[in-house]
């Protein structure tokens, strides 16, 4: 009870109440313009979070990720161009309801959606971290090597596109990873000789130039926007809303559960969520006629699932130490420098620190309500904020929030290199999460791995031995076989319907 | 096109990661040194570019059998346009100990605004307040030294 108690005053001081505050409002405002997206808004926070407590340094995440998911549905709604691509799934629904005057009324219904998204997501947090926590208190480095390669291995299955890609994006993150001393021989790895790389990349520079100077890049070499001034609805924001959260709480339930289940896998974070939530909520309901002409049902289950996207993320991340996706990467980082270490025994020692982390969430989520009700309000300020503006400031903030990690001229130039490759890869459609991946993963994939070939002598079957190991090994080796699974499965049933059609006719 | 060109890039750079690998010295009491993982990776990078190059070969002979005015033109301006934020980043690096952080931030900025057509006046005043906050912010309340720049501290007393 003790706990709980310091927990909560952890939280609800004026300090951390300010900082919950003003990250919101940032994440509104990032979210909200189109290009910007909530990782990016993420990693631009983390360098001034660095001189923050824990507390209110995971509370300022916490706002901002969630504010900004749900602000990317802003633009989308008045201009058909989604702030982050969470919205991406359901944007020609909101956009189609705003032509019909109703623009308001479905921004008012995206964020109770987002709310309870977010709060569903929190309490499976809450509950089942603690329990998945006591059970991975018995993970050895046989457990934690699988765990590791499943978070890689998902994170090139699961994502939209090119599998190919998807790997070798994974692989200039683990090479990232690699670099500095090893931790086995203390040999220097692609050091070069440079004395700031001996302690291997820093991540916080590679994310601001992989999420904000790669965005930068390519907003310059696109052609300048004439961004109109949207007609601006006068409905009201909440007046239907509760009808709809009535009618459509079973899609709510069903994006909420859904939404958490994805986050909580590495590498599908919330746009995979809500695209595959807005799939799933078209083809159960009844009537699949009106989606795509501007139909509420639409926007329920997706809006609701990248929110609690964002929540589940942090089942794997706090239990693990595995993020669940690219934020989530930047949090664990985060958590280290902060000496709250993810794992098990963050719920064992944490004291009052657990229950901050939990009552944050909530409060994060809550006051989404409110500032998100006055964004609804004031939509024209954010959606017409010049980007020409925008993002040399943006450009600014990169450059000193790289350097302010390690006060180093080093840290600028791994942004910009970073950056660069970032800016082809992205160019030419390589998913950017197996790379933060790798990069947060790589360690531990390749420390796990040496200290259990240390314990067995070097013998691979080892890694099979312990059951938990021995189900995870398996986990893997299914996932890797499921596409192969997959295209056997298709080819054995066309020729099985091809034998059926002439039966039937 | 571009693809393969970044298959053979990906299957280049796998090779330079493997070589680079095996120079890296081995322990004696295991099989597996610091050169195991680089060499996997190496190995995958040159494999998964493999395969990208390899699917791209059809694309590759349509696009060259094709009249040539059938491929899109490539925008070199844009890509140029996009690199500029590099540049300036390097500039930063470059000039920021001499000049000063809050200068060579303002004068990127600067430039970056009237690139895009923003008006003159606007954005030398955003440009300047933006600056001597962000300076202030970090320099003053988070205690980063930022390079307050030799040519100031030689003009202000």
């Amino acid at each position: 009870m003790d706990s709980f108690l310091q927990g909560l005053a952890m939280v609800f001081n004026v300090q951390t109440m300010l900082f919950i505050v003003a990250a919101a409002v940032f994440g509104l405002f990032v979210g909200a313009i189109p290009g910007l997206t909530a990782t990016m808004a993420v990693a631009l926070l983390v360098p001034i979070t660095f001189y923050m407590d824990a507390t209110p340094a995971i509370a300022a995440i916490v706002a901002t990720s969630a504010m900004a998911i749900f602000a990317g549905d802003i633009p989308g709604t008045y201009l058909n161009i989604p702030g982050t691509p969470a919205s991406a799934a359901y944007v020609g629904e909101s956009y189609r309801l705003a032509q019909k005057g109703r623009a308001r009324e479905t921004l008012g219904t995206n964020l109770i959606c987002s709310v309870i998204g977010g709060l569903f997501g929190t309490m499976v947090l809450v509950f089942v971290s603690p329990s998945l926590a006591e059970m991975a208190l018995n993970f050895s480095s046989f457990e934690y090597f699988w765990l590791a390669l499943l978070g890689l291995s998902s994170s090139i299955f699961i994502a939209i596109g090119s599998r190919v890609k998807a790997f070798l994006s994974l692989t200039v993150g683990l090479l990232l990873s690699t670099v500095g001393l090893d931790m086995m021989s203390g040999a220097p790895r692609f050091t070069f000789g440079v004395p700031d790389l001996m302690a291997g990349i820093n991540f916080i520079p590679v994310m601001i130039g992989m999420f904000a100077l790669n965005e930068i890049m390519m907003f310059y070499g696109s052609r300048a926007e004439a961004r109109s001034v949207p007609v601006m609805a006068k409905d009201s924001v909440f007046a239907n809303a509760p009808g709809h959260v009535k009618t459509y709480w079973r899609n709510i339930l069903r994006g909420s559960s859904l939404g958490t289940l994805i986050g909580a896998l590495p590498g599908a974070g919330a746009d995979i969520a809500a695209w595959i939530a807005y799939a799933l909520g078209k083809s159960r309901s009844k009537e699949k006629e009106k989606y795509g002409t501007g139909h509420i049902e639409g926007i329920v289950d997706a809006s609701s699932a990248n929110n609690s996207g964002i929540s589940g993320a942090w089942v794997p991340a706090l239990v693990f130490g595995i993020p669940g996706d690219t934020i989530t990467a930047i949090v664990i980082g985060v958590l280290y420098m902060k000496g709250m270490n993810p794992g098990p025994t963050i719920f064992m020692n944490g004291g009052g620190q657990v229950y901050a982390l939990f009552t944050v969430f909530f409060v994060a989520n809550l006051i989404m309500l409110p500032i998100g009700y006055l964004a609804i309000r004031a939509s024209k300020v954010f959606i017409l904020t010049p980007r020409k503006l925008l993002m040399p400031v943006i450009l600014s903030f990169c450059i000193v929030g790289a350097f302010a990690i390690n006060n180093s001229i080093t840290d600028i130039w791994i942004m910009l290199i970073i950056g660069l490759v970032a800016f082809v890869l992205a160019r030419n459609d390589f998913p950017m999460a197996p790379a933060i991946l790798g990069l947060v993963l790589g360690g531990t994939l390749e420390n796990s791995f040496m200290s259990s070939m240390l314990k067995s002598n070097g013998d691979l079957l080892a890694f099979f031995e312990r059951p938990i190991s021995a189900a995870l090994g398996a986990l893997v080796i299914l996932i890797w076989a499921l596409p192969t699974l997959i295209r056997l499965f298709r080819h054995w049933r066309r020729p099985a319907q091809t034998d059926q059609t002439p039966r039937s006719s | 096109m571009r693809d393969f060109l970044l298959g053979l890039a990906f299957v280049i750079g796998g090779g330079v990661v493997i070589a680079v690998a095996q120079t890296y010295p081995t322990m004696p009491a295991l099989q597996y040194g610091p050169s195991l993982f680089p060499s996997l990776i190496g190995g995958g990078m040159v494999i998964g570019g493999l395969v990208l190059a390899l699917t791209r070969i059809g694309q590759l002979r349509i696009a060259f059998a094709g009249p040539r005015s059938q491929t899109p033109r490539y925008d070199y301006r844009g890509l140029l346009i996009s690199l500029l934020p590099c540049a300036l980043i390097v500039f930063y690096i470059l000039a920021s100990e001499w000049l000063g952080a809050p200068l060579c931030m303002a004068v990127s900025m600067l430039i970056l605004m009237l690139l895009r057509g923003a008006r003159p006046w606007l954005s030398l005043v955003v440009s300047l307040v933006v600056a001597a906050a962000i300076y202030l912010l970090f320099s003053r309340y988070l205690l980063i030294p930022l390079p307050e720049g030799t040519l100031l501290s030689q003009i202000l007393p």
